[in-house]
């Protein structure tokens, strides 16, 4: 396979194939059907290359099945950052990057000619002047280099008071080993305790979903969106049935679940004068656009609606604003106060009220009463009612209790 | 800002360490690095470029490897890199580990600097109420010692409150400080050596630690807390049989990530997911098998089947009005 590269160019396709080949995929070769055997071949080859010690193979009457063993309770770090170091370069870009910042380190600011010359005296490496100064400029444009003018002349120069400092400060590294698995962006906590190679040996994260570190490039186009306050395009892809569509919309918050790690953005939609949310890792690509006029108006509006909010949806199938919702439980006191604790601590701002002799009432007013049947599930056994204005919402925890009878045989 | 450049690329990060060896290196202790550090295929790529000097950044002195750079070569920051710093100094668990004298200082450092992302700008709408103190003084001393602790392997003593108002006090070696992003608690991940010699974990929340204190001893043989918490699974996963419906095998898989699992296709549109778990995991997975409804079904162990068979039981017995058709 001469044509095989460990490196590639373009995350955002390798993005697809991480999650399809082995975070939900379970894909075979016969399975994989988008592109030739040959694609399936280099990029499983690729994948297996950047992730060997956590690939785990199964073998099916359809071929090899490959997963990834990421069980994040028992792992120190992302293995999934290793898919982010994985940027192709040129012979000029690494040898530039060590002679550069050593030519640099100590000394004055040097033109590009200067250092042009430097490399050649210093390193016996001939480089032509527009190289130099091309990666020069690239180099202080990412912040690895100042540049400026003496008189006419373009200088750059390194300043590493602040690496040096980090090195003095575990502190700060011990602090870029916890957000790396407990924070948005971990991978430039990575990136920081990589230099200093400082591995995480303190921290687990319980609730971590180390599949989301894929969409943090698109996280970052929003992120610099919303603090521009513009307006953004949005090009996603449905996980669900494949299609491509797009919205346009301002982008406001970041709307993030514990439980399963996924990520949303929220916005305005204009079209529709609607709030929003569009999941990260549906969305392929951010195109910018204009300043939004009145971005103040709607963040003040969307704080406002926060309060009814029970997960990312802001209307229900009935149509009504607001819907209702109660519940009655059986809690044993005081042996089972834990209950109680969990309905104040996980009901998000709803009451909890006693009723009667171990027995409890929350209710709760929300926009879309359907996303809390999943919590209200977790309460199987104790729930002594349950109603809702949304009818349908009723209807279908009643229906999915009755199949849960039928499927466990519970007469 | 490139979160995607090759400055960060891991061949970058091996040749950072063979340059800044002092030695003169051989081919076998180039392999030995790569293998150690890069994927499985670098050495492919690495070796031909470093032999046939492609990448000049090695003086060839016979089989000898020398680097052309100075060995203190430290990379500087990026600006994204230097954002995300930033970003970190508005957390409200940055106390943890920055004192003020540190804060200010890193704060002047980067006082030109744009954070990455506000904490106002993220929203976690399911984290629970009741997060750790972390403004505490208390609760960040003890946070200190115990990070402390952690990296020295040192014996610390603790005076605990338990959630059922009983009070520990015993001698520990800390193993891992656990964060639950959910319950937005640290706890700690302690090891107890019984009178049999042998090491138990236990968990303990950081906020209930009452006193904290370090020991003189360390130490010094090498824990695998790994095979300390598979050893403490019960022998037979909990099974759960997955229809795809309703896009349940992605929220099952994303939901069930933290446990150590194996999942496999066994149909058409059917997965079957072992999860490895032991007695302090069983309550919050049986409830969060249970938040799934009929979108999954627990096939085995028998254990875990009967108490999810018990729960349906005593919900049907409570609320008859659970047999309504519609």
């Amino acid at each position: 396979m001469s044509d095989f590269h460990e490196l590639i160019k373009n995350f955002s396709k390798t993005r697809g194939y991480v999650r399809d080949f082995f975070v939900y995929g379970f894909k075979t070769r016969n399975e994989f059907t988008e592109k030739s055997p040959r694609t399936y071949d280099n990029e499983r080859r690729r994948l297996e290359s950047w992730l060997s010690p956590y690939v785990r193979r199964d073998y099916t009457q359809n071929g090899a099945n490959i997963s990834l063993a990421i069980d994040s309770n028992l792992l120190d770090t992302n293995p999934l950052f290793q898919v982010w170091k994985t940027k192709s370069f040129t012979d000029n870009d690494i040898m530039l990057h060590f002679l550069l910042l050593d030519v640099l380190k100590n000394s004055r600011p040097l033109t590009a000619e200067e250092i042009t010359d430097c490399l050649l005296s210093k390193y016996e490496t001939l480089f032509d002047i527009q190289t130099v100064r091309r990666k020069c400029n690239s180099y202080a444009g990412e912040g690895l280099l100042n540049k400026s003018r003496e008189g006419k002349a373009v200088v750059f120069s390194l300043d590493t008071t602040l690496a040096d400092w980090l090195k003095a400060n575990e502190a700060v590294l011990d602090a870029c080993t916890f957000y790396q698995m407990a924070e948005a962006f971990g991978i430039i906590g990575n990136y920081i305790s990589g230099q200093y190679d400082y591995p995480n040996r303190i921290f687990r994260v319980k609730h971590s979903f180390f599949v989301h570190t894929l969409e943090d490039e698109i996280l970052l186009g929003l992120l610099n969106a919303m603090n521009k306050k513009l307006s953004v395009r949005l090009e996603m892809k449905s996980s669900r049935r494949g299609t491509i569509n797009t919205a346009c919309c301002v982008p406001l918050k970041i709307f993030a679940s514990t439980r399963s790690g996924r990520r949303f953005l929220c916005g305005y939609v204009m079209k529709s004068r609607r709030f929003t949310c569009f999941r990260l890792d549906t969305i392929r690509h951010i195109i910018p656009e204009k300043e939004a006029p009145g971005y103040n108006k709607l963040l003040q509006m969307l704080n406002r609606n926060q309060c009814y909010l029970w997960g990312v949806s802001f209307h229900s199938d009935s149509g009504r604003h607001l819907e209702k919702l109660a519940m009655t439980l059986h809690v044993i006191e005081p042996e089972e106060d834990y209950i109680i604790d969990r309905l104040k601590r996980e009901g998000r701002g709803g009451t909890v009220t006693k009723t009667g002799a171990d027995t409890y009432r929350y209710e709760t007013e929300v926009f879309d009463c359907n996303e809390m049947l999943p919590w209200i599930r977790t309460f199987t056994g104790r729930i002594l009612s349950l109603t809702c204005t949304d009818r349908l919402v009723e209807q279908r925890f009643y229906q999915d209790l009755q199949a849960m009878y039928q499927m466990y045989h519970i007469m | 800002m490139e979160l995607f450049s090759e400055i960060y690329n891991c061949y970058y990060q091996v040749m950072r360490h063979l340059l800044s060896s002092r030695e003169a290196l051989t081919i076998p202790d180039i392999n030995a690095q790569i293998y150690k550090e890069g994927f499985a295929e670098s050495l492919l790529s690495i070796i031909p470029k470093i032999k046939n000097s492609s990448w000049n950044l090695f003086k060839k002195d016979g089989e000898l490897y020398l680097s052309r750079i100075s060995p203190s070569f430290l990379m500087p920051l990026s600006d994204l890199e230097k954002s995300y710093l930033k970003a970190l100094l508005s957390d409200k668990r940055i106390r943890l580990f920055l004192d003020t004298k540190r804060l200010e200082r890193l704060n002047q450092m980067l006082s030109g600097v744009s954070p990455l992302w506000k904490p106002e700008q993220f929203i976690y709408y399911d984290r629970f109420d009741g997060g750790d103190p972390f403004d505490s003084i208390k609760y960040q001393k003890h946070f200190s010692t115990l990070l402390h602790a952690v990296k020295k392997k040192q014996y610390v003593e603790i005076d605990y409150t338990a959630p059922n108002g009983n009070r520990v006090h015993h001698y520990y070696i800390p193993a891992r400080l656990e964060y639950s992003v959910k319950n937005d608690k640290f706890r700690l991940l302690a090891l107890k050596q019984t009178k049999d010699g042998k090491m138990t974990l236990e968990t303990l929340n950081v906020a209930r630690m009452d006193h904290v204190c370090l020991t003189e001893k360390s130490l010094s043989a090498d824990i695998d807390l790994n095979e300390i918490i598979r050893g403490s699974y019960y022998k037979e996963p909990a099974t759960l049989r997955i229809e795809d419906r309703r896009n349940a095998l992605e929220r099952a898989m994303l939901h069930f990530a933290n446990y150590e699992k194996n999942t496999k296709k066994i149909g058409e549109n059917t997965y079957e997911c072992l999860i490895y778990y032991n007695q302090n995991m069983e309550t919050e997975l049986l409830i969060e098998v249970l938040s799934f409804g009929p979108m999954l079904t627990v096939t085995g162990n028998k254990q875990f089947l009967e108490k999810v068979k018990e729960r349906l039981k005593k919900q049907k017995l409570g609320m008859p009005v659970g047999d309504r058709v519609f």
